[in-house]
């Protein structure tokens, strides 16, 4: 005998299911208890606990948030002189002997790959040309995790954790690296 | 999880004007059913943590041009779910595409005493966001289709194979 595939029980669920299954249901006692069974799968998911954030992300969104709006005034190219302050501050406490030295020179190199990669994003600045969708959504999704970075990066100049300062550094220079990489490839496409 | 929630106008035209206690403000009163959804849809905790930044940095940053039209919630849930589909695709890209057709698994072995949350955890990102926009959040296929990029019969069959998969580790698992 057939019975309703789990399509089927969905478009019962629905209201739009076939004249056949419609008809198979109200005779089908496994039907029946299929669909019943949908039902309590449904309603048990929708009774599930809230699951909550394990830690709070507001003061990264906040310092994100201030980061963007002190930038606003400024221009893509030049932002980067208001992350020189951090840089200095985190110089001078990096400066120290033995393993600190090569975290020292690790941050030196990202933070000047960082610059560099800022500098040809200058290039590509093709802001007033209408992105493709797809490579609007790439573009923003990039630069927003890279605000969310600056962010973070802001709030850890209080506290710094050399390596952990080294690991977000370099975490930027790989998204302003695939942050170039799309406004380029776009270029290119545009004819740039 | 359906509940509307709702906050007073005064809130949202205080986070309108830059206002940061507001914002802050609205940022308590929706993490948790942001987070909740985006961690329903993703896999990795720690992408749900992501996914929950970058929605709120958005919220604040396009608070003005919302304009009040349906409700707040449904606004931000937009843009939550929006994002965690972008997630779950860029992954997919990366990954070769590895959608839940793997029936049985090997080395998936799951015990008796499977209740639907844990069920519903092996499911792959896609199928839990179908089941969950649909089911949970009352999503229609054409939205989630829109959303996804996808067709509405891909949403459909989507959602039918992971209630299939659902009910079959549900059973798997009770005879264990
Ligand atoms: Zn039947």
């Amino acid at each position: 005998m057939m019975h309703c595939t789990m399509e089927d029980l969905g478009a019962l669920r629905a209201g739009e299911a076939s004249v056949w299954a419609r008809r198979h249901i109200t005779t089908c006692a496994q039907c029946q208890a299929e669909l019943e069974a949908l039902y309590q799968r449904v309603a048990q998911l929708k009774a599930l606990p809230a699951l909550r954030p394990p830690r709070d992300r507001w003061p990264a969104i906040h310092a994100a948030l201030r980061v963007e709006r002190s930038r606003r005034r400024r221009t893509w190219g030049t932002w980067t002189g208001s992350l020189a302050l951090a840089a200095t501050i985190t110089a001078v406490l990096l400066v120290q002997p033995g393993q600190q030295g090569t975290l020292y020179a690790e941050l030196s190199q990202a933070k000047q790959q960082s610059a560099t990669l800022e500098d040809s994003l200058q290039q590509y600045d093709i802001d007033g040309r209408v992105l493709s969708g797809h490579a609007a959504a790439v573009v923003a999704e990039l630069e927003d995790r890279i605000s969310i970075l600056d962010g973070t990066l802001a709030q850890q100049q209080q506290s710094v954790q050399d390596a952990e300062l080294v690991k977000l550094w370099q975490e930027r220079v790989g998204l302003m690296r695939e942050l170039v990489n799309a406004r380029a490839t776009r270029a290119r496409y545009v004819g740039l | 999880m359906t509940v509307a929630f709702a906050v007073p106008d005064v809130l949202v035209a205080r986070a309108q004007a830059g206002d940061e206690a507001a914002l802050e403000a609205l940022f308590r009163a929706f993490e948790t059913p942001v987070y909740n959804l985006v961690r329903r849809m993703l896999r990795r905790p720690e992408d749900a943590e992501d996914v929950l930044q970058e929605t709120f940095l958005e919220v604040v940053r396009n608070i003005k041009q919302y304009r009040g039209e349906g409700h707040l919630w449904g606004w931000i849930r937009r843009i939550a779910s929006t994002k965690a589909l972008m997630r779950i695709r860029r992954d997919q890209v990366r990954e070769t595409e590895s959608l839940d057709d793997e029936p049985g698994k090997p080395g998936m072995h799951i015990g008796a005493n499977l209740d639907l949350e844990r069920a519903f955890e092996h499911l792959s990102d896609t199928s839990r966001a179908v089941v969950w926009l649909h089911d949970v959040e009352g999503y229609t296929h054409e939205e989630i289709a829109e959303q996804m990029g996808k067709s509405v019969s891909f949403s459909k069959s989507q959602l039918a194979r992971a209630h299939a998969r659902l009910r079959r580790m549900l059973d798997e698992g009770a005879h264990a």
